[in-house]
């Protein structure tokens, strides 16, 4: 019989090959990225757009990047998913606020096929006028369904006074549904696609033709010079409650604007981002679900923007346990700023930390995303060793030093919803 | 073609073993046969709260996370009307605190009273935040018992209600350990860059010892064949009229699955299928609509489903949509509506592929199918389908007295 309280003997992760993907000139300033090694017959293609939501008045880069494939002239929106669906192609487009992503997933032998509709279809895009009604109507259903979701009355509020800016921190209301003009539809997307393209990323075995190819076809719809975000958005610390009758779940929001990769802080801090709220066995799923079942899930994150980012608690408990969750919320807090995190636990944290830096590198399509993650901040994939030695070197009295300095309570924008 | 080889422990555990030589990671995959369907109709939920009760420790291990995120893993699980699965990711090198795991909590768990307090708790948070507290919810709620009349499919896997997860009991929870989780009702899958004849040996090495058991024997109600239509009407304080109609399909190991997943891909998989164009481009009927299958192992359904546009009555959609269901009837099919189906088949099924884990997933779900290497061979089975055949399940299927339409009717929110 074997003993089976003890423990395997661990491996430590020593080392992680960071591979770098190719990168070729679109034009002088724009690039694409390439990542060849892929073993099987799978690709995927990104373009990215200067065309996020901080463009334009509000809703327009939306409707915009939800019309794409909605028709030319001379093809319908029916006739030219037909002819990208005919290729086993899939299709993806979405904005953020600084940036819209397009994005397809074919078999590689596809691609350039695929792209070729998508170019036609996004260049020469008319703007029918039943197709933009058809759209308003669409979203006008999906907002007033979202508007009966506790998380999404929430996510509203918080986006509001955690940007607390007249640009980032706007949301859209139903009646910004009925002002959609065609013609600024038209403006924003000869302004922001057709001279908009800022990135181009590839990912599969194509020969270095086939890479050229997809450069000729892009090419035109590449801007002169990258656009610079500048603005620095301070959130406004508030306790705010947006009520839903009937809700038996209250939603939760606690946040406040911080730093992106750029800043020397932000490695240590995505391990204390870790211990707080980022793993199953977090502080906060620890003692908020596994000790005390309000809920059923409790997370910790640190969004990031070109020049900022923010840090946000998200989660939903039943509607009489609102208060006592956010008194946890705040009691977690101040132990992480008054106690020092064991050593066991941390070391749990690290090891942690470290396997998930490996899944995060393991396979072409994730390392193209690992190196996505840090080439917005002109930082190379030397980052990810610096991760690794950060983790390695991380003490007690660091953690305890960045609560105190980040996880100030009074700080905090707080938002609920229910 | 996925690889893989199979040994069978004596106490019946099978073991499925697929060589991955580019990743650093491995994965072990645990699936139990066992799913909401072989619950008691008076004490529904449980298989599902029960997933939750097996990361609150084992018999020799206090605490089921902490020792694999040590190991630089992690885990979860989901629990379907058919089976129940566990899954870790960790780096290959960790493998075995994986199985160190795996094995105590297939031996016997801890069954303390505080995780089956606690778990019940965050259970009912799931119900309340999954199906309670989100517009149309609920709908599986309905659609399960308007659907099937003797079959447990007829209860959703989260539980008829939330009463009968707070009633549930340690016996309870001790028997249903007892019956289901042996090693004769389990398939391991273990993927990652090993040798077979080392993960044989670890594995005898954790997993040998467990006694055997029995695999339970599965005598479920049938459920009849269906004779009538059946409509429901409910009435939600949701922004939209919303449909779902039911129609009964064939169980997973039957060959007309295969045409009646297909038959779902031409009318409603995406923005060419048929009924999107028809019901939404071009009459702009619904604001959405799609179709879809369950998937389950016994007689499953056939979905299709969507949100009304303003001003758009029930009525005038369902006469549409029963137009349209019956000129897919009188006529195959064209070819070139075929290729475009199995060319998307074909994409995300190497998408799918690529994935270390959901290839071990796969291999298991296959295996308690009858044979992993289905997963090889399923592709010809779609590959073999002719228009002709699509259109004789369609003859088949789509026809009022098999099918069960759910109407969520939108009611203003005020008192």
């Amino acid at each position: 019989m074997i003993n089976r309280t003890l423990t395997p003997e661990l491996n430590e992760i020593d080392q992680i090959d960071f591979i770098k993907p190719s990168i070729f000139d679109i034009s002088s300033s724009v690039k694409l990225y390439s990542m060849c090694e892929v073993p099987n017959q799978t690709s995927r293609l990104d373009l990215y757009f200067n065309a996020g939501t901080i463009l334009g008045d509000i809703g327009t880069a939306s409707f915009v990047n939800s019309l794409l494939l909605s028709g030319t002239n001379t093809k319908t929106s029916i006739e030219i998913n037909n002819e990208m669906d005919s290729l086993g192609a899939f299709f993806e487009s979405s904005v953020s606020n600084e940036n819209a992503l397009v994005s397809i997933y074919a078999l590689k032998e596809n691609m350039l096929a695929v792209l070729s509709i998508l170019k036609d279809a996004i260049e020469n895009v008319a703007f029918l006028e039943h197709e933009v009604i058809e759209l308003v109507n669409d979203r006008k259903q999906k907002f007033r369904i979202g508007m009966e979701k506790v998380s999404y009355l929430a996510q509203r509020s918080f986006q509001q006074k955690l940007f607390n800016h007249p640009i980032y921190g706007r949301i859209a209301e139903e009646s910004d549904f009925e002002n959609v003009s065609i013609s600024t539809l038209k403006r924003f997307h000869k302004d922001n696609y057709l001279h908009g393209l800022t990135k181009v990323v590839l990912i599969g075995a194509f020969s270095t033709d086939e890479i050229d190819e997809v450069i000729d076809m892009t090419g035109n719809w590449a801007m002169d010079a990258l656009p610079t975000f500048d603005e620095k958005c301070q959130n406004e610390p508030s306790k705010t409650h947006v009520n839903k009758e009937q809700a038996v779940q209250t939603a939760i929001r606690v946040g406040r604007m911080l730093f992106n990769k750029k800043d020397p802080d932000f490695i240590d801090f995505q391990i204390l981002n870790t211990i707080l709220g980022d793993y199953f066995g977090s502080r906060l799923m620890t003692n908020i679900r596994e000790d005390k079942g309000y809920t059923y899930g409790i997370g910790t994150m640190v969004a990031e923007l070109t020049e900022m980012g923010y840090f946000l608690v998200a989660t939903e408990v039943g509607s009489d346990k609102k208060d006592a969750t956010l008194h946890e919320i705040q009691f977690e807090f101040n132990r992480l700023q008054t106690e020092l995190v064991s050593e066991d636990e941390l070391q749990l944290v690290k090891n942690y930390m470290l396997g998930q830096l490996l899944k995060s590198a393991d396979g072409p399509y994730a390392m193209m995303d690992l190196f996505l993650h840090v080439e917005p901040f002109n930082i190379g994939l030397e980052y990810y060793n610096q991760c690794i030695e950060s983790i390695n070197k991380i003490t007690p009295e660091r953690i305890k030093e960045l609560a105190i300095k980040y996880l100030n309570w009074d700080k905090m924008t707080i938002v609920t919803a229910g | 073609m996925i690889h893989f080889e199979r040994y069978i422990l004596k106490n019946g555990l099978t073991l499925l073993f697929h060589k991955d030589t580019t990743t650093p990671l491995a994965v072990v995959n645990t699936l139990f046969d066992v799913g909401a369907r072989d619950e008691s109709e008076e004490k529904t939920g449980f298989a599902h709260l029960f997933e939750h009760l097996m990361f609150g420790g084992s018999v020799n291990i206090p605490d089921f996370d902490a020792p694999l995120q040590m190991a630089g893993g992690e885990s979860n699980a989901f629990t379907s009307n058919d089976i129940t699965n566990y899954y870790d990711v960790l780096p290959k090198t960790n493998i075995e605190t994986a199985l160190w795991l795996e094995s105590d909590r297939m031996l016997s768990l801890a069954f303390t009273d505080k995780s089956l307090e606690v778990q019940r708790n965050v259970v009912i948070e799931e119900f309340k935040q999954r199906y309670l507290n989100q517009p149309y919810g609920d709908v599986w709620l309905e659609l399960r018992p308007l659907a099937y009349t003797k079959h447990p499919y007829k209860w959703a896997t989260i539980g008829k209600e939330i009463k009968h997860i707070e009633e549930a009991k340690m016996e309870d929870v001790k028997a249903f350990f007892k019956k289901h989780y042996c090693p004769a009702n389990a398939i391991l899958c273990i993927a990652g860059n090993f040798e077979f004849e080392e993960i044989k040996a670890l594995v005898e090495k954790w997993y040998g010892d467990i006694p055997a058991g029995i695999k339970p024997a599965r005598i479920l109600d049938a459920e009849p064949i269906q004779e009538e239509y059946r409509e429901k009407t409910i009435e939600r304080a949701v922004p939209t009229d919303a449909f779902y109609y039911a129609f009964k399909m064939p169980e997973r190991r039957n060959e007309l699955y295969y045409i009646a997943d297909l038959l779902s891909d031409a009318l409603g998989r995406d923005k060419s299928a048929r009924l999107y164009v028809s019901l939404k481009k071009e009459q702009q009927l619904t604001a959405e609509i799609g179709a879809y299958i369950t998937g389950s192992m016994d007689d499953g359904l056939l979905i299709i489903s969507g949100k009304l546009n303003e001003g758009v009555s029930f009525e005038q959609l369902d006469s549409a949509l029963w137009k349209e269901l019956e000129s897919f009837k009188q006529a195959e099919i064209s070819e070139a509506e075929l290729k475009r189906m199995m060319n998307k088949l074909r994409t995300s099924r190497e998408f799918e592929e690529q994935g270390l884990l959901n290839r071990a997933m796969n291999l298991c779900h296959f295996e308690l199918l009858g044979d992993a290497n289905g997963i090889n061979e399923e592709h010809q089975i779609y590959e073999a389908i002719q228009p002709s055949h699509i259109q004789e399940t369609a003859m088949h299927i789509l026809k009022k007295t098999n099918c069960s339409l759910l109407k969520v009717k939108a009611i203003s929110n005020d008192k």
